[in-house]
């Protein structure tokens, strides 16, 4: 459709060119604001503290050098504990792997039990599930807290997975709940009478179909779960936190010198999973788009 | 094969009744049809038949054994959707198949259940294929695969037609039936198409708003009509309604009906055959001066001939716009105080405007109560 829309015939008066000279200024200027900070970002990473120091914020390195990343990666002193980011590294892949993996796991069947076996009180309960995904990060803070403790998961890996999988769940249930609302309802009727029961129906026929928005959750969810700052700042202790607060750590706690370089590669390296996933993950997304769109 | 038993069947949803007790009662290897508007309840019979939804009160009996409550995989039908309902991931043979998967029958035994059903549909070059691959016939025709491969009792079919385009609807309507024929399986068949009915059923239920108007043979249906209402919903064009007086004159029963001749109106007696037959009611001489509502066929208004068959009435009547459809011409004519559709032969037909002789061929013709549309 934009196809047909682009090939439509253009006006050519002044006015109209010097409109779009117009629009496309603008969109560079955005871009180029939007940019600036990752040139940054990437530019002081791979430059060494003399050059930082000598050279302007905005030039390229003259000899770029991976000193910044092995140091941030595992020399790099967060608090007393030099080992650098990679053990708070893997501790939020200990998170992030199995919280994404349960809340898109639960999400989908809530979605599938919410829609295609209807119980009493359904709507209810998908209003209050609705609710959860209103509620602001620092309201659960202190129930969960609680919670955490009554449970004996303070402090430890799993009860950030845990509630990751809970706080998670609100949205998971809502995208799958939507997903699955417009998938016919003539579809689980005839798999009861071929004879297939509830987990035979979603695990043989919904989940095959659900690929598209099982990609849409676990980008959102991973995305979620692995930026998180705030639970991973109230809940874990010392040696389980999260990559995001060993870089907050790392960037504010450093005595003597400031070693921007270190702080900068330390930044990349804990946003470079969300990159990949939206890299490898959108080009599922959008196959499963394609493929659902060629209906006969 | 089997007969199939519903009695008294109630449904309510919360507080509104959409079944008002449902009495049909079926032979083996009867193609029963569940004909109606939308919202009048057949596709919630339908689905209490099969199980999908629970019978508030009344008894649905399969070959004798009592169903209310048996799992919808243990009453043996099988059911064709609207949408036909295909598993979109799975292949055609897979789709086929699914249900004694289910079942588990042993792998080789299914795939010549699928292969065989196949044969008998003539989709065996699909077998492979996506149903995302597939025309909307050939879809229909695996929907149809799904319910056939595993032999079971009742069939139930769900408006399986109405999202086929016209031309693949008849021959997929004469496919049906041939099937029907050849497999000799007791069906249900729900639509709101009035031709689908009249050619596959060997009993048509009428429904509206969840009671059964008339549960009789499309012939019987489409020639002693129970009331107004099936009257007007089977045929095309409609029944004509026309109101009348019934009355005697020089000894001999009749109607005053209004008639439009020469640019006036005016009162004309038609006397109904000397033998008032039996479809006419027994006892009409008990509503004379009572008004009726005379319930014409539009084939049963044609030009007069030299000769008239029995029970034939001739009238003048001003003829309005004409509607040509290649075998019959449609003639609006002024009778009974309206617009009233006669079917003429194209040879026959009159000019617009003219005032012409009309055969009315009293003996197929019913007769209503005004109030309540009951045939007398």
């Amino acid at each position: 459709m934009s196809s047909s829309l682009s090939a439509l015939p253009r006006t050519h008066t002044p006015g109209a060119r010097a409109l779009r000279i117009g629009l496309y200024l603008m969109l560079a200027l955005f871009a180029l604001y939007y940019i600036t900070p990752l040139l940054v970002l990437v530019a002081t990473a791979f430059k060494t503290p003399d050059e930082i120091r000598t050279g302007s914020l905005l030039s390229l390195p003259l000899a770029p050098t991976l000193d910044a990343w092995r140091t941030a990666w595992n020399q790099a002193c967060i608090g007393a504990d030099c080992r650098g980011l990679a053990p708070y590294f893997w501790n939020s892949v200990a998170i992030a792997v199995p919280g994404v993996l349960l809340s898109t796991a639960l999400g989908a069947l809530n979605g599938f039990a919410l829609t295609k076996f209807r119980f009493r009180g359904a709507n209810v309960v998908f209003g209050l599930m609705l609710f959860g995904s209103f509620l602001p990060f620092q309201l659960v803070l202190l129930p969960m807290a609680q919670t955490l403790g009554f449970l004996g998961m303070a402090g430890t890996t799993q009860g950030l997975v845990l509630v990751h999988v809970v706080y998670g769940l609100a949205f998971t249930t809502l995208f799958f709940r939507n997903y699955y609302v417009s998938l016919p309802d003539e579809l689980v009727k005839a798999a009861i009478i071929d004879g297939a029961g509830f987990v035979q129906i979603f695990t043989r026929i919904i989940l095959p179909m659900s690929p598209p928005i099982i990609v849409v959750t676990v980008i959102w969810q991973f995305t979620q779960i692995w930026n998180d700052f705030l639970f991973g700042a109230s809940f874990a202790a010392g040696g389980a936190q999260p990559i995001t607060v060993a870089l907050n750590n790392l960037v504010n706690t450093t005595t003597g010198v400031k070693q921007y370089n270190v702080d900068m590669a330390g930044a990349l390296i804990a946003g470079l999973p969300t990159l990949i996933v939206y890299v490898l993950a959108g080009r599922y997304f959008i196959r499963g788009l394609t493929a659902g769109s060629v209906k006969g | 094969m089997a007969t199939l038993t519903i009695d008294r069947v109630r449904k309510r949803y919360h507080h509104q009744e959409v079944l008002k007790g449902i009495d049909l009662d079926l032979n083996d290897g009867e193609f029963l049809v569940l004909l109606g508007p939308s919202g009048c309840g057949k596709s919630t019979l339908l689905n209490l038949i099969a199980g999908l939804d629970e019978i508030t009160d009344g008894e649905i009996r399969i070959d004798g054994r009592v169903v209310n409550g048996v799992h919808p995989k243990d009453r043996d039908i099988a059911m064709v959707f609207q949408s036909y309902a295909l598993y979109p991931t799975m292949s055609v043979a897979r789709n086929i198949g699914f249900g004694l998967e289910m079942r588990k029958v042993p792998k080789a035994e299914r795939e010549a259940a699928v292969r065989k059903v196949a044969a008998l549909l003539q989709i065996e070059h699909l077998l492979e294929r996506k149903p995302a691959q597939l025309s909307g016939g050939q879809r229909q025709r695996v929907a149809m695969g799904r319910a056939l491969v595993r032999d079971p009792k009742v069939f139930l079919f769900d408006e399986p037609l109405s999202n086929l385009d016209a031309r693949l609807r008849i021959d997929m309507r004469t496919e049906i039936k041939k099937l029907h024929q050849r497999l000799g399986s007791t069906i249900v068949y729900v639509t709101h198409d009035q031709i689908e009915a009249m050619t596959l059923a060997t009993r048509i239920a009428i429904m509206k708003e969840g009671v059964v108007q008339q549960f009789a043979p499309p012939q019987e249906i489409y020639e002693r009509p129970a009331n107004m209402y099936v009257a007007g919903f089977v045929g095309s064009p409609p029944m004509n309604f026309l109101p009348a007086v019934v009355a005697v004159e020089k000894d001999r029963l009749g109607l005053f009906v209004k008639c439009e001749a020469h640019g006036a109106w005016s009162d004309v007696f038609l006397p109904l055959p000397p033998q008032v037959p039996v479809q006419l009611g027994n006892g009409l001489a008990e509503h004379v001066g009572r008004e009726v509502v005379l319930g014409l066929r539009p084939e049963h208004i044609t030009r007069a001939g030299s000769d008239l068959a029995s029970g034939q009435v001739v009238v003048e009547a001003s003829v309005g716009v004409l509607e040509p459809t290649g075998a019959d011409t449609l003639a609006y004519i002024g009778l009974g105080g309206q617009d009233t559709v006669a079917r003429v032969k194209p040879a026959d037909a009159p000019r617009t405007g003219e005032t012409a002789s009309f055969a009315l061929d009293l003996g197929s013709a019913s007769l209503f109560e005004p109030k309540s549309g009951a045939r007398i």
